[in-house]
């Protein structure tokens, strides 16, 4: 009973603690030195606002865009583990443009280049968001009808999003076993083929699909669901007087008015699938290229085959690609974000501004 | 009073990086005079070996009251990852008690230091040595494959391979599956390479040799033993292997030296140990990958820390502790006296275990292993995965080995 000595709590104990104390210090600091210099000596009538954002602002700046600037540093740099230490780098504009053009030129991981790892990135993205919304809608519009156990049907459809991501991924991955896993066992018991989940270049992107559609659809449920229950029911109360159908509500009313809920959804949906890691990288336990997506190469070209100076431009080209997106989705879609006073309302369509 | 507030809380704002650098100094907990240092080990808390590692720090420590050792677990490839990251932010612990397949790397980079000044060499089997230098303190010498039975259903183990696929074909019935291994990994795969007559490596020991005629028939056999004989599972990772053995579901599995005391609390008297069989067509023994446990040092440690690591390596290394080892988890120790020993030449286990052992070569530490590790594990699971040719697979893995290698530069 070793692991239960009391002394090891205690020393983890104070490890937090220690390191608790110094974060609630620092941020009293820094909030103190802003209040002195804005407050007392300055004497600026912004002075408290500005010295309740300090802490986090500092602290986001150390967590946020640190890792960022470094990684662009790295971009500049031939970083491999040849030259690994600081001291072995060399840094320069020539070398971030070897990077980005190797990027390109050769092969990411082992075989695979740059844009079949793009396309089969936008295929995956283009299937988890369509099925993700389509599904999610669905059930959104099931669930916003007045119904008995409403609540448990609610409840239910949560729990895979409340299951931490990676602990779902790997009780997927058991399930896709060819001798124990869930679907093998029901394809023998019904007499059919067992089916070579992990090492099937097909089967094994299918079996990520799979995962992540059971993955994401109660998110996109519930944010859809909140549209939902956001629009007035006079409207569809007036349609109906006017002989409006179901189908035609659902597309003359539900539609349009959930869009300011849906756009963003879409959006965020988008980059988080275009980004999403565990799934694929877990999935694919036999590291078959044919299932990689571009963040799960860029994670296998820096930690795998160590190629730091490479992945790190290799990262700010997905940036480019996820920022180039969204820019033209939100200019296509007329979403746009008001910030300050001018409107009640964050975001609003264009469509159903009236 | 406005002004006093202004000048007090100046003088504590002064004072507060001194109080954090305090509190940062006192996080580690050492007393006056004492030495700590960090060890990462790898070694797996299923198995019971990594509480076995904490409990021979705390003996230590015991005996050396001015010393503190912290002991934390990583999984292999978190360890590897982690610690170049630390090295980089110079955290780096100062201990490793890893595998030697991360020698690579770590020397290339220049992380770790060598250690030949720390032990008597020719007191131990052989250690890693890359560049004309020691990087490595042996603990345990192994890690092996061989051929494990249970004896409830096998009588003899087979000799050649012609026997292994006889033997396997009497026992699978579609409840039982006559031979497992781990289909994933290809260390499973390169000792059948040298049973016919292939290298990985040309004798340069860095240029990758994999497109040759030897690995078209080991990825042929590989194969027929599973489209042609049926004999083993249709996937088939570790775990399933493991599963498949444990519960008697299978007759013969391809497993290390790592899983035998596992399988002997399972199997008790059940348990037999064969070399990897002969392969009939070459007349040659399959050689597995040998290496083991070590003791890597960072390149960051101090003077203080040095000393104390070579009191804790030489308590690790002494015949005592390495007794101890292959008592409670039945591995064969690094310390050639007990090695040779009466009580490991005695042990029917240990005995058939560095038999086994006999028939291995040692795995290569140089970092172009892992680009030829990377490049044969895709081909090898698509040839048993029935996608591609041995002949395809041989050349690609190839082509991929050479190309990984070349991304090293």
């Amino acid at each position: 009973m070793n692991n239960l000595d009391p002394r090891i709590f205690a020393q983890s104990f104070s490890q937090v603690a220690l390191t608790v104390t110094a974060v609630v210090v620092a941020a009293a600091a820094i909030a103190l030195l802003v209040y002195i210099v804005l407050q007392r000596w300055l004497k600026w009538r912004f002075a408290l606002p500005i010295v309740l954002i300090a802490p986090a602002a500092i602290g986001l700046l150390l967590l946020v865009a640190y890792p960022i600037a470094y990684n662009v540093g790295l971009a500049f740099s031939d970083m491999n583990i040849r030259r690994f230490l600081p001291e072995d780098r060399s840094y320069g504009l020539l070398q971030f443009w070897e990077n980005i053009r190797s990027v390109f030129t050769a092969p990411v991981l082992r075989q695979v280049m740059f844009f079949p790892l793009l396309l089969r990135t936008m295929l995956w993205t283009a299937i988890q968001v369509v099925a993700h919304v389509s599904l999610g809608l669905f059930l959104a519009v099931l669930l916003n009808r007045p119904m008995r156990m409403r609540a448990v049907y609610r409840t239910i459809l949560l729990f895979p999003w409340a299951i931490p991501q990676v602990v779902a991924v790997m009780a997927w991955r058991g399930e896709f076993n060819f001798q124990f896993g869930y679907f093998n066992v029901l394809l023998r018991t019904v007499g059919l083929e067992p089916i070579n989940w992990m090492s099937s270049p097909f089967w094994n992107f299918v079996a990520i699909n799979l995962t992540n559609i059971w993955l994401g659809v109660p998110f996109m449920t519930v944010i859809l669901l909140g549209g939902l229950q956001s629009i007035n029911r006079s409207l569809y109360e007036a349609a109906e007087m006017d002989g409006a159908g179901k189908p035609g509500q659902f597309r003359r009313i539900t539609l349009p008015l959930i869009q300011p809920v849906m756009t963003p959804a879409i959006v965020l949906g988008v980059i988080w699938t275009f980004n999403n890691f565990n799934i694929p990288f877990f999935i694919n336990q036999q590291e078959l290229e044919t299932s990689d997506i571009l963040v799960t190469a860029l994670f296998r070209s820096a930690f795998v085959y160590f190629r730091y100076g490479f992945a790190s431009a290799f990262a700010l080209i997905i940036f480019a690609i996820l920022l180039v997106f969204t820019m033209i989705y939100m200019r296509v879609a007329k979403f746009e974000l008001d910030l300050g006073t001018k409107r009640a309302m964050g975001a609003k369509p264009l469509g159903v501004r009236r | 009073m406005n002004t006093r507030l202004t000048v007090v809380s100046a003088v504590l704002l002064l004072l507060m990086p001194f109080v954090l650098f305090a509190a940062g100094g006192t996080e580690d907990g050492l007393a006056e005079g004492q030495v700590g240092f960090t060890i990462w080990s790898q070694e797996g808390e299923s198995e019971g070996t990594f509480g076995w590692v904490v409990e021979l720090t705390e003996r230590f420590m015991a005996e050396n009251p001015d010393v503190a050792i912290e002991v934390v677990h990583k999984e292999t490839e978190a360890l590897r990852e982690d610690f170049q990251t630390a090295s980089i932010a110079r955290q780096a612990p100062e201990l490793l008690w890893t595998v030697n397949d991360h020698a690579g790397p770590f020397v290339v980079a220049g992380l770790v230091r060598p250690v030949s000044d720390l032990f008597d060499q020719d007191l131990f089997v052989d250690s890693v040595v890359m560049e004309g230098e020691t990087w490595a303190v042996p603990i345990s010498s192994g890690n092996h494959l061989m051929l494990l039975y249970n004896r409830d259903l096998v009588s003899a183990p087979p000799t050649n391979s012609d026997e292994l696929i006889a033997a396997a074909r009497q026992f699978t019935d579609g409840q039982l599956y006559g031979l497992v291994y781990n289909q994933i990994e290809p260390f499973w795969m390169v000792p059948w390479l040298a049973g016919f007559g292939g290298e990985v490596f040309a004798a340069d020991g860095v240029t990758p040799n994999l497109d040759t005629e030897a690995m078209v028939d080991t990825l042929q056999f590989l194969a027929d033993l599973k489209f042609e004989h049926g004999v083993v599972p249709p996937e088939s990772d570790y775990g399933t292997m493991d599963t498949l053995f444990k519960e008697g579901s299978a007759a013969f599995i391809v497993n290390g030296d790592w899983s035998l005391g596992d399988y002997r609390s399972v199997l008790g008297e059940s348990l037999g140990i064969a070399p990897l069989p002969t392969i009939t067509a070459t007349g040659l023994d399959p050689a597995p990958y040998t290496s083991g446990k070590y003791l890597f040092v960072s390149d960051q440690v101090t003077d203080e820390q040095l000393a104390a690591i070579r009191e804790f390596v030489a308590f690790v290394t002494s015949e005592a502790i390495q007794t101890e080892l292959f008592q409670t988890f039945s591995r064969l120790p690094a310390r050639l006296s007990v090695l040779n020993s009466e009580a490991v030449q005695s042990d029917p286990i240990l005995a058939d275990s560095a038999r086994a052992l006999a028939a291995g070569v040692p795995q290569p530490s140089v970092l172009e292993m892992r680009a030829v590790w990377d490049a044969m594990k895709p081909e090898f699971n698509a040839v048993l995965a029935g996608t591609t040719t041995p002949e395809a697979a041989a050349e690609a893995m190839q082509a991929s080995a050479l190309a990984g290698i070349e991304a090293l530069r």
